[in-house]
């Protein structure tokens, strides 16, 4: 993969994209990326104690206000943004490593192989990603951060599997390809030399837009208990926590939602500039 | 020997027969011209010789290249051959180069896989990429290596071809049309190169066509198809000067009315 990190550090460095929106995306994620790397080290207050009163509305002490037993919550919401990028990098690396093998091999594939596959991989796009997740947790006994993870990046899998198989198969079509083929390039080299780099561009916006997905899914699956256990502070267990005082306390609710429509917009409005980065082709044009 | 035998090549897709019965021979360093009109089968012939055909056409007949039968022998042996017997200029130079990978690397790649053949240090394989540029007499040949495709002229991407399949340097060069999709001007520098090329490195030709009046002047034999079928072979200048089949004869008068209408506005 060191050909596309460095298309992408190469296309950084021609500064392309000049859209504003591409800009603020990235914005929004570093402020994440930061708060979360900072959690590593220091936080505002202990995450697992009692910091003040309960249910206190948002001051210049608690950002965010409290929780229902005092604890600072925007100490929770940063711990929740490292959970929140760690499962979404996660399941996106999981959904990338186990999809783009997959598609490759089908763009390869005799006709059946490939029917198969594709059909294979329909149903599996058809399967609910929340109840995929729950049969995997079920099947791990107890949900962890890495089933949360696994479960996420199987059901990314198959998106990105279809993508890079139908991105594949239009470039095997390319006359570079038999150009290359007639040079005596072998099948191997010509995916790691061609293939890869000419779908790149495409899956990595894909990427981008899926880990926004997996940002929201690991929400969904911590408010159903179904996520990262205590004391990982995920926000959509903030957000059911804050559920039973939702009226009385609708802070609770609103920061930790915020956070994550926040990084999902970041990452989205990211991802539309990425192209113009990757692709040479487009590099420059406006 | 000859370096190339096709004998009795047929091709068929689905019944339809595209190819029938087709036989010539090119000599190691011999220059053998493809003429047809599109959909002739002239370049179906010359990826039959590569064994690059799709795998739902029919292939009959025997094709020895090197001392090797193309003919039903399996991808991966033939893979080995590609690039060291033969290497193909495509028609379309803006389609057979990829799009994302700088014009100096594409060149590179083919290099490389002959010096580690030919046990050469790769060391110098950058280095050696901008002679070769320089070569097909491409100005500046540090810029084109650094551009993408996209970036230089049609006549620059096709010299930048011809250079990556003179880095293979194959003992046959298949030049499929390499001056079709090039304005005239460049359509006979480029011509001119790959003349001088294929001379001074010694390798034969086969160049394929649709203009008898491009491919006399480069090759030394020619064969004409018409529909599959291989109508008329011999000597350029007999089948210039006495064509004896009804399509040869049309394609002869229509080149020489072209040369007449030119001549008439000078």
């Amino acid at each position: 993969m060191t050909a596309p990190v460095r298309g992408l550090a190469e296309g950084l460095a021609a500064r392309p994209s000049r859209s504003w929106t591409f800009w603020i995306g990235l914005i929004l994620v570093g402020i994440n990326v930061i708060a979360a790397l900072l959690t590593l080290v220091w936080t505002p207050y202990d995450p697992s104690s009692t910091a003040g009163g309960r249910l206190e509305a948002p001051s210049w002490v608690h950002l965010a206000g409290t929780d229902r037993l005092g604890r600072d919550l925007f100490t929770q919401i940063m711990i929740g943004s490292r959970i929140a990028l760690m499962v979404g990098a996660g399941a996106v690396a999981t959904g990338a490593a186990i999809g783009v093998t997959l598609g490759v091999l089908a763009a390869f594939a005799t006709k059946w192989l490939d029917d198969a596959l594709a059909a294979a991989l329909d149903i599996l796009i058809a399967f609910p990603t929340l109840l995929l997740a729950m049969l995997v947790v079920a099947a791990s006994d107890t949900a962890t951060l890495w089933s949360a993870i696994l479960a996420l990046g199987l059901a990314l899998s198959a998106i990105v599997a279809r993508l890079t198989r139908i991105l594949a198969k239009r470039v095997l079509r390319m006359d570079y390809i038999t150009a290359a083929r007639t040079a005596g390039t072998s099948w191997p080299a010509i995916v790691f030399i061609h293939v890869l780099p000419n779908i790149w561009p495409t899956l990595l916006v894909s990427f981008a837009l899926q880990f926004g997905l997996a940002a929201i899914a690991e929400a969904s699956l911590s408010y159903l208990g179904l996520g990262a256990p205590p004391p990982n502070a995920s926000w959509g267990r903030l957000l059911q926590e804050a559920q039973s005082t939702v009226y009385t306390a609708p802070f609770g609710a609103i920061a930790p939602g915020l956070a994550l429509l926040l990084l999902v917009i970041g990452i989205n409005m990211t991802a539309d500039g990425l192209r113009d980065v990757v692709d040479p082709t487009r590099r420059g044009r406006r | 020997m000859s370096l190339l035998l096709v004998d009795g090549l047929t091709i068929s897709a689905g019944g339809a027969p595209l190819v029938s019965n087709v036989s010539f021979s090119i000599a190691p360093g011999g220059r053998m011209g493809l003429i047809g009109e599109s959909g002739s089968g002239k370049s179906l012939t010359a990826l039959a010789i590569t064994g690059l055909l799709a795998r739902t056409m029919n292939v009959g007949g025997s094709i020895m290249l090197g001392g090797q039968q193309v003919v039903g022998t399996d991808d991966s042996t033939l893979s080995r051959q590609r690039g060291v017997t033969s290497a193909v200029i495509f028609q379309e130079p803006m389609t057979a180069l990829d799009p994302l990978m700088r014009l100096g690397r594409q060149v590179e790649e083919p290099l490389r896989r002959r010096y580690r053949r030919q046990g050469i240090d790769t060391q110098t394989a950058k280095r050696d990429v901008l002679e070769l540029l320089e070569r097909v007499a491409l100005p500046h040949p540090e810029r084109i290596a650094r551009a993408y495709p996209h970036e230089v002229s049609g006549g620059q991407r096709q010299r930048v071809a011809i250079a990556m399949a003179l880095a293979c340097r194959p003992q046959l060069l298949i030049a499929d049309e390499p001056t079709t999709a090039l304005d005239v001007t460049t359509q006979a520098e480029v011509l001119r190169l790959l003349d001088e090329l294929v001379r001074d490195l010694g390798m034969a030709l086969l160049f394929i066509s649709h203009d008898l009046a491009v491919v006399g002047g480069v090759v030394d034999e020619v064969t004409v198809l018409h529909q599959g079928v291989a109508v008329e072979q011999g000597p350029v200048s007999q089948i210039l000067h006495h064509p004896t089949h009804a399509y040869t004869q049309t394609l002869v008068h229509a080149a020489r009315a072209f040369d007449d209408a030119l001549r008439g506005t000078r």
